[in-house]
């Protein structure tokens, strides 16, 4: 566990204050920090840094996604994808900056949660509990009636060949049940935001099919998509707008055809700059190459 | 190829094979070895790294190592004097090893039944080295860290027993007797852990049969042994000279115990020597058994049970107690949960033993039972109330983290839906049961009074566990009693058992004061008292525990 404030764990470490481990302690006692004025777009982020020591997970992150936008969002492993999700789902604070989510700050949550909707990497779900009753229970987290969600929570069940499996228990579910269960219970509050990381995770080809013109059509109806993803056709499919996150930073961003169009164009830098584009056999770039090419360091440091 | 040809070929294949054997025992003890370093390594590690278990353990090393010899200190000195000044005291003697046995078998039990790192590190472990390697280092690796617990009392009263013999002599035969023993009884200890995993991994019974039979089966134990125990200390005069009837297994041990201590005479003591033939024999066989059941529990257990699974089960609405309020339908959900799976409740068996071990005195004297009986299960019950579902409200769902922050207003529904479930069971033993057995036994008056204090105890309980929750949450999973979570902290879950019974006993005896005729201003003042003492600890541990929770991000877990 880390330091969490109002804790004794870790309070009476050595290096840690007398006045650290007070405040550790009580800091739940004390009054919030200043609020935030909300500027108008669905998500929105200024200078969004997240430090853990040494190591920088975000760094001066700016973000601007319109409302009814699926906006992809790449990067390699460890270039703080889900440090951004986190922060802009209010479940870490950065270090420096500040987010809104539907013209909410993302560190005031107890706004937020009626806006946005989550699937996490890891579907948050209850062994115990039935695929309905879960969907159930996550209603009544948002204090949202059963009835008030059940429609569109079935018609998504509907679409992903769920509902047959609705009352069977979850530790029976495989895991794209799982994935499908936890994308439903994302989403079927009908929320401003809906934040999706790796959603095609684990689902056979027609389910990831079926949840990608979901996705589509929640967009559609004026959700914004946040989507985190590494299968890269799926973004190219469906997404509006692309974001590219490399070593803590945005260094791309714009729709996928623009992305495409820079890398062939060589204007992304480094040795895979329009590799695959193989102008030779004269096959089309997509989105992988100019992925590729963004990601890829700078060539004087890559030839070190 | 001729006769002589064909036997020499199947004698080189045959001393292949057994070099091959042998180099495949050789490798196995090398990976056992590896296992058994890095799992100790770790554990010292963890404990280095956090000053709560540093605190934990410095203290049991304490409690076993200084505590238990002081205990033990009188009747040791007296033991050595007997052994030194006369013939072997074979019913103390005796007592002696069924002693080392019971702690060796106790140890070794707890460790062949409570697995350690089957869950995280298991796949890992199972799929890296052979299932016999991993079976021999976690052996060697949980037996050395059992011994930790054994081996200094056992040192310290061996020196004790030499002070009171005036010699080294009769403590270094009673170290002979006693650590073949001591091995022995922790391998086939192992033995009887791992045969009751299998059995409870096999057998067809769901998990709340498995949870009664386990509840029904240590009660018996206890309460037979201890029944055993108070009926000798009762015809002894204490500990001093305390010894085993001589019944099976009691004349056994005596005689094994005799045959050692007097290596003169021991061609007169053929039970003795029959013993000790099983004793070091035992020991080999226990570990080949146990090394070959672990084994097959790896790869058994990686396959996941399947009885605890596959469970039909339909969807099952909110009835309508339930769902007056979001925080009751929260609870409904928690309880729902447990009906399902009631080692969410694993954390609370500290509480039962202690339970239990209070219960004892019920043995000698039934007739009690009907006159603290009820206050006892208000006092249960109540503890109940908090400890169930409060102790580690938010750790117990690291799991779930994402969802519930990303989808509570404030956290405060979810603690309160805790408290409300806790209420559920406490309450059906506190009032459901408590409160008619005291009508019959104590009349309304102190029925009507005792209902109304099992119910400020219960809301109290759940405010001050879901402080003691928010001052110490554990959000890593670790495996306790074969069921691997985020356990509450051991210290939170005892400190509260023991709180919680303070205070209701107080409760309880103020109560009976009063309605017994105490003085009106001695009367008021203890409820004044008593109040504020049941009342600012959960509205204050409630507060903080919403502030805090409020506050919690995925950085703090």
């Amino acid at each position: 566990m880390g330091n969490f404030p109002g804790t004794l764990e870790g309070a009476f470490r050595p290096g840690v204050s007398a006045r650290e481990t007070v405040n550790q302690i009580f800091s739940p006692f004390l009054p919030d920090g200043p609020t935030m004025t909300a500027p108008s777009s669905a998500l929105v982020a200024r200078g969004l840094t997240k430090r853990y020591g040494d190591t920088v997970a975000i760094e001066s992150l700016d973000l601007d996604v319109d409302r009814g936008v699926v906006y992809g969002f790449l990067g390699p492993n460890g270039a703080g994808k889900t440090t951004t999700m986190r922060i802009l789902t209010g479940l870490i604070e950065p270090t420096e900056g500040e987010a809104w989510v539907a013209d909410t700050p993302s560190s005031n949550r107890r706004e937020l949660v009626d806006r946005i909707g989550l699937l996490p990497e890891e579907p948050p779900l209850y062994d115990e509990l039935t695929g309905r009753e879960q969907l159930q229970f996550a209603a009544d987290l948002r204090d949202r009636s059963w009835d008030d969600v059940s429609e569109r929570a079935l018609a998504y069940c509907d679409a992903l060949e769920l509902t047959g499996d609705l009352d069977r228990r979850i530790d029976g579910y495989s895991t794209g049940m799982c994935q499908k269960t936890a994308f439903v219970q994302a989403t079927q509050h009908d929320p401003d935001v809906v934040f999706l990381d790796e959603p095609t995770s684990g689902l056979d080809p027609r389910a990831a099919k079926t949840l990608r013109e979901l996705i589509v059509d929640l967009a559609a109806a004026d959700t914004t998509v946040f989507l985190s993803t590494h299968i890269l056709p799926v973004v190219e499919e469906i997404a509006d707008e692309v974001g590219v996150l490399h070593d803590a930073r945005l260094v791309a961003e714009g729709s996928p055809e623009e992305l495409v169009g820079d890398a062939t164009a060589g204007g992304a830098s480094g040795p895979d700059a329009g590799e695959d584009a193989d102008v030779e056999t004269g096959e089309e770039a997509d989105l992988e190459d100019a992925f590729l090419a963004l990601t890829s360091e700078p060539e004087a440091a890559w030839q070190s | 190829m001729s006769g002589a040809n064909a036997a020499t070929a199947t004698e080189t294949e045959t001393a292949a094979t057994e070099l091959t054997a042998v180099d495949r025992l050789r490798a196995d003890a090398r990976d056992a070895g590896v296992l058994c370093r890095t799992e100790l390594r770790t554990r010292l590690r963890h404990i280095r790294g956090e000053p709560r278990q540093l605190v934990a353990n410095a203290f049991m090393l304490l409690l076993f190592g200084v505590g238990l010899p002081l205990l033990l200190v009188a009747p040791a000195l007296s033991y050595g004097e007997r052994l030194a000044s006369g013939p072997v005291p074979a019913g103390q003697s005796g007592a002696v090893v069924a002693g080392v046995v019971a702690a060796g078998l106790y140890l070794g039990g707890a460790g062949g039944f409570n697995q350690n790192r089957t869950g995280s590190v298991g796949p890992l472990v199972r799929t890296s080295i052979p299932p016999r390697s991993v079976a021999l280092g976690r052996l060697v690796s949980e037996t050395a860290q059992a011994s930790v617990l054994v081996v200094p009392p056992w040192l310290v009263l061996l020196c004790v027993v030499a002070v009171g013999a005036g010699n080294p002599l009769p403590a270094l035969l009673l170290a002979l007797a006693t650590l073949p023993v001591l091995v022995a009884s922790l391998l086939v200890g192992r033995v009887l852990g791992d045969v009751v995993r299998f059995v409870s991994r096999t057998i067809g019974l769901s998990l709340w049969a498995k949870a009664l039979a386990f509840f029904g089966v240590t009660t018996v134990f206890y309460l037979g042994s201890q029944s055993l125990i108070q009926s000798q200390v009762g015809e002894s005069e204490g500990l001093t000279s305390f010894s085993v009837p001589p019944l099976l297994p009691g004349e056994p041990l005596q005689a094994y115990a005799v045959a050692v201590l007097d290596p003169l005479g021991v061609a007169g003591h053929p039970l003795g020597l029959l013993t000790a033939l099983v004793v070091l024999a035992s020991g080999p066989v226990a570990l080949a058994v146990a090394l070959r059941v672990e084994a097959g529990l790896l790869s058994f257990e990686s396959s996941e049970s399947s009885d605890e699974r596959d469970v039909a089960s339909g969807t099952r609405d909110v009835p309508r107690p339930f769902t007056v309020t979001q925080s009751a339908r929260v609870a409904w959900r928690y309880l729902l949960r447990t009906r399902r799976d009631p080692r969410m409740l694993a954390h609370l068996l500290p509480m039962l033993f202690g339970a239990m071990a209070m219960g004892a005195s019920f043995i000698t004297d039934p007739e009690s039972l009907l006159l603290i009986g009820p206050g006892a299960l208000v006092v249960g019950g109540t503890t109940l109330a908090g400890a169930a579902y409060c102790l580690n409200p938010l750790g117990d769902d690291s799991d779930q983290l994402p969802l519930l922050l990303t989808s509570t207003r404030s956290v405060g529904v979810l603690l309160r839906g805790r408290s409300v479930a806790g209420a559920v069971p406490g309450l059906v033993l506190a009032v459901g049961i408590g409160t008619p057995l005291t009508l019959y036994q104590h009349g309304i008056r102190a029925g009507v009074g005792q209902t109304l204090l099992a119910l400020l105890l219960a809301v109290s309980s759940a405010g001050t566990a879901l402080g003691v929750g928010a001052l110490v949450p554990k959000f890593e999973r670790r495996e306790y009693m074969n069921v691997e979570r985020s356990h509450p902290s051991t210290v939170a879950v005892v400190g509260f058992f023991f709180g919680g019974l303070v205070v209701g006993v107080a409760g309880l005896l103020l109560l009976f004061g009063t309605l017994g005729g105490a003085s009106l201003p001695v009367v008021a003042a203890g409820w004044a008292v008593y109040l504020l003492v049941v009342a600012v600890p959960p509205v204050a541990g409630y507060v903080y525990a919403v502030r805090k929770f409020d506050a919690l991000t995925l950085d703090d877990v």
